[in-house]
């Protein structure tokens, strides 16, 4: 039973990893930016699912709020910071990024104290009897069911809607794709408010998972995501999936088998460097 | 018998379905100026690849005067006597033509981290990289940066840059695109030169009118195959090798 | 008086730190998310000697070689990988560090070292001494600017690929970039560990790392004094203003984020821009 246990937290754990690296590897297949910052809208989400819930009592509000709020945030950070720097080497856009989210960081800490924030009344706190002596609680259910309906909307969309297909000829080739008159400005604001509402997304669940939103949520989580876009092989986005996954599972197995030897974190980027060794260019990179 | 100085025997090199080159057969004997041509897409910069080692070929070898360089990384193929330049000009974009030439005849100097960190004066470097340029014709230009100049001016950095590594083949890349009826009579005059003082030549030229004048002897490759090697007027005259540049466009 | 002592101690730390940064990527374009893995390792080598008795200065080459030892092999490792790929590794190189780290009873676990003994020195003695190993080291980066060496590492950082084909064995030179860099940091460690007396998993971690990549851009990437004088300004200015200490995390990433925007070849490149239109002037 514990291997089934440990499997089903994996799954959960990676299905909120695949939820913060998917916009994190869109925005790479677009711009070829590390898109460090995308973390602070992973706790900008999180926070607004506590503070809307709190305030009204309806958290599929507080959920939607979230996912279009930081949307739009998503879209500013596109402007603000890497707009500006499309034409530099990319480790500029990368180091701003990173300076982006150390600040939201201090940011969320001096607004919102250091100690965080919780839901007065949390929901879906429930556990319910899934198997015999095996029990989910009805938010880790969310989250997978959540992302499974998440994601495969973002499939439909992006395989049969107009606006899916300019996004995958704006990635596959931007001056071919303005030659057929694809908008791309617009292509990149969606971009940018997909990827940050999935982040918002996952945010709210966590907050909700722990009962807890703290201004240093996003910072591992968000290195993490962007070893398992480096794992998945850069802007792959099935690679991205199978890399989250993978690295919620092993995270998972590993604290029990390893963790005297190292944390949780350090699993994941051990991991995460043995694989490039072998294969450089990530599990599914193109070499 | 002395031994060529470039041996290329059944390279073959497949990028997923396509083959890029399929069994180029080639020889260059000592002091030779070959040209080779052939028509777009016939794998001509990718064989030129596999001799310097940037691509590994799935099949083949190459042997550079006699050694075998399989498994050699690029640079140690360099030291070992040839030096390319390249179609898609590289130059150092943050240094001036002098100081790539300079740094390009810096190859005692920087065989190893060591002798590099001891060593400071780039003074016969610098004397050195300026009779380059003059030869190439750059040297009033030799304290502009990359970024201020024309193509036809970085085509010759590459050649000044691959004649600073002193060696005994030269592989040149269509040195002679983007550049005028005239200048490129006068690099192509230059080619001559430098191979009549014993430099083995390798030269992909789609300036026909040049080859012809200047090498001896051709390799005409087509769509990955060799086609055709020997000597230049025969070679040029033969019906399959016409059709081939007319029908490939 | 001790106060000032205090200041500019950190303040010469800083700076070796920050100067061995700059060897690797400043000189090298290697572009490192991690080093204060490098700096940790040195720090906690050089702590654990001197709780075992051992003074301070036989504990640094120690420090140097291990920490040199470490950046040898993420210097291998950097070789199979690239750019954006590079990064990330040396991003989990540091996570790595302190996950393995804290995991550890023997370093101290969560709670780290300390009751680490004061200088024999003294407190000016032992000031004049980070500031004479700053000294050398930034004497030695100049003098490796000027050489052929650092010719080759202009190469380098230029385009890799071209150096290749001039002949230039770049996995070799990158390696020693690695691990002169990181054997520097791991000096900078113990001097770390001697002057603060405490170390802990913390002490070394990703915001440090990018703290200090912080100094080296501000400084101007691959500018000695540039980097010096970064790392100066950037180390003490939380020390200078006790209310900018709670925002200093703050600070420095909206400086970053300024730099990067704005002027990214930092302040040597300012500095540099500002000379040639000057000259244009007069």
């Amino acid at each position: 039973m514990i291997y089934l246990e440990l499997v089903v937290q994996g799954i959960v754990q990676g299905s909120i990893y695949a939820l913060i690296a998917l916009g994190l590897t869109l925005v790479y297949g677009l711009l070829r930016i590390l898109h460090v910052a995308h973390a602070a809208l992973f706790t900008l989400g999180g926070y607004i699912g506590v503070l809307v819930t709190n305030s009204t009592g309806n958290f599929p509000l507080a959920m939607l709020t979230a996912m279009i709020v930081v949307g739009f945030v998503g879209i500013a950070v596109y402007k603000l910071a890497y707009e500006p720097l499309l034409e530099k080497p990319p480790y500029i856009a990368l180091i701003a990024s990173i300076a982006l989210f150390i600040a939201s960081e201090e940011i969320f800490r001096i607004l919102f104290g250091p100690y965080g924030l919780s839901y007065t009344n949390p929901p879906l706190q429930l556990s319910f009897e899934l198997l015999p002596d095996f029990y989910l609680k009805q938010g880790e259910l969310l989250v997978i069911v959540g992302s499974i309906i998440m994601l495969t909307v973002l499939a439909l969309v992006s395989g049969k809607t107009r606006m899916g297909v300019s996004w995958r000829a704006t990635v596959t080739d931007p001056k071919m794709a303005q030659a057929f008159g694809i908008n791309i400005q617009h292509v990149r604001y969606w971009n940018f408010f997909v990827g940050s509402a999935l982040a918002a997304a996952a945010g709210v669940l966590v907050a909700l998972l722990n009962n807890l939103v703290e201004p240093t949520m996003g910072s591992v989580t968000s290195y993490k995501a962007l070893a398992i876009i480096v794992l998945g092989g850069l802007g792959s986005i099935r690679g991205t999936l199978i890399a989250s996954l993978a690295i919620g599972i092993i995270e998972s197995f590993g604290t029990i088998y390893i963790g005297h030897l190292m944390n949780r974190d350090a699993i994941a980027f051990a991991f995460l460097i043995v694989v490039l060794m072998f294969r450089p260019q990530g599990l599914l990179g193109a070499k | 018998m002395t031994k060529p100085v470039l041996k290329v025997t059944d390279i073959t090199v497949r990028f997923g379905g396509l083959v890029a080159v399929n069994k180029a057969k080639l020889s260059i004997e000592v002091g030779e100026l070959i040209g080779f041509v052939g028509p777009n897409g016939a794998g001509k910069t990718t064989l030129m690849r596999v001799i310097t080692g940037i691509i590994t070929p799935n099949e083949g070898t190459v042997e550079l005067l006699g050694k075998n360089l399989e498994g050699l990384a690029i640079s140690k193929r360099i030291r070992a006597g040839m030096a390319l330049a390249q179609q898609v000009v590289q130059p150092l974009r943050e240094m001036t033509l002098l100081e790539n030439v300079t740094f390009a005849c810096g190859g005692a100097k920087t065989l190893n981290p060591i002798t590099a960190m001891c060593s400071f004066n780039r003074d016969e470097e610098k004397d050195r990289a300026m009779k380059l340029l003059k030869r190439v014709g750059l040297q009033d230009s030799a304290n502009r940066e990359p970024s201020e100049l024309p193509l036809g001016y970085l085509k010759r950095l590459e050649v000044a840059r691959a004649l600073a590594l002193d060696p005994q083949l030269l592989l040149l890349d269509e040195p002679l695109a983007g550049l005028n009826q005239f200048e490129a009579g006068g690099l192509a005059d230059l080619i001559v030169d430098l191979n009549r003082s014993g430099l083995s030549i390798l030269l992909i030229e789609h300036n026909l009118r040049e080859v012809m004048r200047i090498c001896p002897k051709v390799y005409v490759q087509d769509q990955g195959k060799p086609l055709a090697f020997g000597q230049t007027d025969e070679v040029m005259k033969r019906p399959d090798v016409v059709k081939a540049y007319l029908g490939g466009v | 008086m001790a106060y000032e002592i205090t200041l500019i101690t950190t303040m010469a730390i800083s700076v070796l730190f920050a100067l061995s940064l700059n060897f690797i990527t400043g000189f090298c374009g290697q572009i490192s998310l991690g080093h204060a893995a490098f700096m940790g390792v040195g720090a906690y080598t050089s702590a654990m000697l001197m709780k075992a008795g051992i003074p301070l200065i036989l504990t640094l080459p120690v420090a140097a070689a291990l920490a040199g030892l470490l950046g040898l092999l993420v210097g291998i490792a950097s070789l199979r990988v690239k750019h954006d790929f590079l990064a990330i590794t040396t991003m989990g190189v540091v996570f790595l560090f302190v996950g393995i780290v804290r995991q550890q009873e023997f370093l101290g676990g969560e709670i780290g070292i300390s009751g680490i003994k004061s200088s024999p020195l003294g407190r000016e003695g032992f000031m004049l001494f980070c500031i004479l190993l700053a000294a050398i080291f930034a004497a030695y980066s100049l003098m490796v600017k000027r050489s052929w060496m650092g010719f080759v590492f202009d190469s380098i950082a230029d385009n890799e690929d071209v150096s290749r084909v001039l002949g230039i064995d770049v996995p070799r030179y990158k390696l020693i970039a690695f691990v002169i860099g990181t054997s520097v940091a791991g000096v900078a460690g113990g001097l770390y560990v001697q002057q603060f007396r405490f170390i802990g998993p913390d002490s070394f971690g990703f915001v440090e790392s990018v703290s200090v990549l912080a100094m080296v851009i501000v400084g101007g990437i691959g500018s000695v004094w540039g980097v010096i004088i970064a790392a100066a300004i950037l180390s003490v200015l939380p020390l200078w203003f006790q209310f900018i200490d709670d925002y200093k995390i703050l600070v420095y990433s909206a400086l970053l984020f300024i730099m990067m925007r704005f002027a990214p070849d930092g302040l040597a490149g300012l500095t540099n821009r500002l000379i040639k239109s000057l000259r244009k002037k007069v």
